[in-house]
């Protein structure tokens, strides 16, 4: 402490009694952590510690005689003398003998909160009394710190949708749910802790309720978190999308002390997806209808094809077993074509129902080269309509790609025709579309349709995938559009190249399945 | 001069069992038949120049009939084409009928029909084969005319009389009256009205 300050404080003890102006006294009041300020019965200020004068701001020779009133911001500065003389008249304690938490103002003028206390200076007539104060400043803002983050994380759970918890294992633990979680639960705050198995029964819905058990069966070992989705029926009846993460914090011997984790609503977004993949699905299959509309001619063509023959070999049958001489050995190789050629016939329609039947999209190990000859039985319609002949070049064996077979049969068919379409007008010789598999550098199967025909105009190929774009008089421009996007969805790419010497390659690429059979 | 050969019915068609089955539906009828598998394979069995008909798939994958048919129309082959064609495939018939085609028949199609419609093309074909003969042979008798003869030939076409003849190439009405003879000989005409139409068929363009 500076002389300065003790010549001050001296200064003042001079006009008090002798009684409190003893060395305990001053020891107290020097070296009290807390500000401590001694006034009158009329306020006016008689002391002033060292740390009141750090504190405010003030040399106790500034202060010392001045009503404390001084020391505060209104409206308490104006109505201090009020409370004084109240206290005098009446007795009745306010603050005395009380904490309380005030504003203060320092000698600049700027404002800081304080805990006051004031005791009275038992026997001293007229009465004096003794304030303590204690800066709360850092306090205070680290409450305020907390309740911001609070309403910030509050808000953000909020935004999110996002509520989290902590649940011990030890019933009657203090268990935590944030308020978004009571709002995502539609549960009132007041309720009781969710123990699990009731949240199982009452709460996960019932298709998936063995899934999520299992779940928390494996959190409980420790070994992995918890991180799934799941459907829960709320109270009112209504369906919503969970997305769960969770941990649980073990003791040393393996138990768990309790589960710390956060509930995502991600019911919006979910069905933000649904639809547009229900909308993508339909897309597509709009799309394969139009297709096969756009192919009748060739389909009937097809189809015609081994009506034809039956009936031309039933009536050759018909004439030769009228025949004595004829050979028994034509009538039976001729009633075995009838039933191929039926059989036959069956296989398109089959295909063709396959192809254009709406149908839940569903991926499984898929042998492209397999698939592609399967194809090629709509494709070859197609082609034979336009007298281009199809050739497949398949290398042998790929492994599989995991995929759904008719979209992809639909992407090939889709590239097919295109290739058919550009080749319409091309010579006799270049009439052929090459329909290969191999296996790329990568090792992902790559499926290449090759035309002869007149290549991409250079505008074109800037448009090419954009949907609605087509260079032909009758086509919805979705073809190519919706051939990405199912390669897309199966984790390939597709490309153009030009051909050798003419027309123009399309590839795309599929990874293979995950477990790689190589047999049975 | 034209070898006799016995007719036969030609198939062309890329799918197996319609051109297996039209084999032996000729076949039960007693009409010869051959099958090829493309436009390609026919051409090179040089059978174009058979008497016979064809029966062609108007499509094929690679060469399509109607390129068959332009090609067999560039080998001035005169064999009768009947087409197979599908659904919705007018306006290529049209196109085959106006190449020469002798008919077409949608697929699937009644036996009868297509056997019928055979015999025509055989008929046809046959009838077109003693024109193409016939024509040979007048052909042949005319090369036989001195100069002289064909002079006067020429002008008894034109429907002169022998004296107006005579007049014309400075000769005796007698030497035209024996040329004239000689004429009717080599020509193997038996009226003149005979003489004018064989000479009318081998000098009027060919249809």
């Amino acid at each position: 402490m500076s002389s300065k300050h003790t010549q001050a404080v001296r200064g003042a003890a001079a006009r008090r009694p002798r009684s409190q102006t003893g060395p305990e006294y001053r020891a107290i009041l020097e070296a009290a952590v807390d500000a401590i300020i001694v006034v009158d019965h009329q306020g006016t200020i008689e002391d002033f510690s060292p740390r009141a004068q750090q504190l405010f701001g003030y040399t106790a020779e500034e202060v010392i005689g001045r009503n404390v009133s001084m020391l505060m911001p209104e409206p308490h500065q104006s109505a201090h003398d009020g409370y004084m003389r109240r206290y005098m008249e009446t007795g009745e304690k306010r603050v005395i003998g009380k904490g309380r938490e005030v504003w203060a103002r320092r000698k600049d003028g700027s404002l800081f909160p304080c805990d006051l206390s004031i005791g009275e200076v038992s026997g001293a007539q007229p009465p004096r009394f003794v304030g303590f104060l204690h800066d709360i400043t850092a306090r205070k803002e680290s409450e305020e710190q907390l309740r911001r983050s609070e309403a910030e994380l509050r808000l953000a759970q909020e935004l999110a949708n996002l509520g989290n918890y902590v649940i011990h294992a030890e019933r009657g633990e203090h268990d935590y749910y944030s308020p978004q979680l009571h709002r995502i639960l539609g549960v009132d705050p007041g309720d009781p802790s969710i123990i699990r198995e009731e949240y199982l029964e009452r709460w996960v819905h019932a298709t998936d309720r063995k899934r999520v058990a299992e779940a928390f069966v494996r959190m409980d070992s420790g070994k992995a978190p918890l991180d799934i989705e799941y459907q829960v029926v709320l109270r009112d009846g209504s369906v919503r999308h969970l997305h769960h993460l969770a941990q649980a914090v073990l003791d040393d011997d393996g138990g768990v002390v309790k589960y710390i984790g956060t509930i995502h609503d991600i019911t919006d977004r979910r069905r933000a997806e649904d639809d547009a993949r229900v909308l993508q699905e339909r897309l597509t299959h709009f799309s394969r209808l139009s297709t096969m509309g756009e192919m009748a001619a060739g389909l009937a063509h097809e189809i015609n094809q081994p009506l034809s023959a039956i009936a031309t070999y039933a009536r050759a049958c018909q004439r030769l077993m009228v025949q004595p001489e004829s050979d028994p050995g034509d009538v039976l190789a001729a009633l075995e074509q009838i039933n191929a050629q039926a059989l036959r016939a069956g296989e398109v329609i089959r295909r063709l129902r396959n192809f254009v039947k709406n149908r839940e999209v569903r991926r499984e190990p898929v042998d492209c080269a397999r698939l592609l000859e399967d194809l090629s039985t709509l494709a070859e319609t197609d082609a034979r309509l336009h007298n281009i002949r199809l050739r497949l070049d398949c290398e042998e064996p790929l492994p599989t790609v995991y995929a759904d077979p008719i979209q992809l049969q639909q992407v090939v068919l889709n590239l097919v025709r295109n290739a058919i379409d550009a080749m319409s007008e091309a010579p006799e010789d270049r009439r052929e579309v090459v329909l290969s598999t191999r296996m790329d550098a990568d090792g992902e199967v790559e499926v290449t349709v090759a035309d002869r025909g007149t290549g991409l105009a250079p505008e074109a190929t800037d448009h090419l995938f954009n949907p609605f774009f087509t260079t032909k008089a009758s086509g919805t421009g979705l073809g190519l559009a919706i051939s990405r996007s199912i390669v897309r969805a199966h984790g390939g790419r597709l490309w153009h190249t030009p051909n050798d010497d003419c027309g123009v390659r399309f590839h795309f690429t599929l990874p293979v399945s995950p477990a790689v059979t190589t047999g049975e | 001069m034209i070898k006799e050969q016995k007719p036969t019915v030609f198939v062309v068609d890329d799918d197996a069992a319609v051109r297996d089955s039209l084999r032996l539906l000729l076949k039960s009828v007693g009409l010869p038949v051959e099958v090829f598998e493309s436009g390609q394979d026919f051409l090179d069995a040089d059978r174009d120049d058979r008497p016979g008909c064809l029966v062609l798939d108007i499509r094929m994958p690679g060469m399509s009939g109607l390129e068959l048919q332009v090609k067999l129309n560039e080998r001035h082959s005169i064999l009768p084409i009947i087409f197979i064609t599908g659904h919705g495939d007018v306006p290529m018939a049209v196109e085959a009928m106006q190449a020469g085609a002798v008919d077409f028949i949608q697929k699937p199609f009644r036996d009868q029909d297509l056997l019928d419609r055979i015999n025509q093309a055989l008929d046809k074909d046959a009838g077109s084969r003693r024109m193409l003969a016939e024509r040979n042979m007048i052909r042949k008798r005319l090369e036989s005319l001195t100069p002289r003869e064909r002079e006067v030939l020429d002008l008894v076409v034109a429907g002169k009389a022998n004296k107006v003849i005579a007049g014309d190439l400075n000769l005796s009405q007698r030497t035209v009256e024996i040329h004239r003879a000689r004429v009717m000989e080599k020509m193997e005409a038996h009226s003149l009205a005979h003489l004018v139409r064989m000479v009318l068929e081998v000098e009027r363009p060919e249809a």
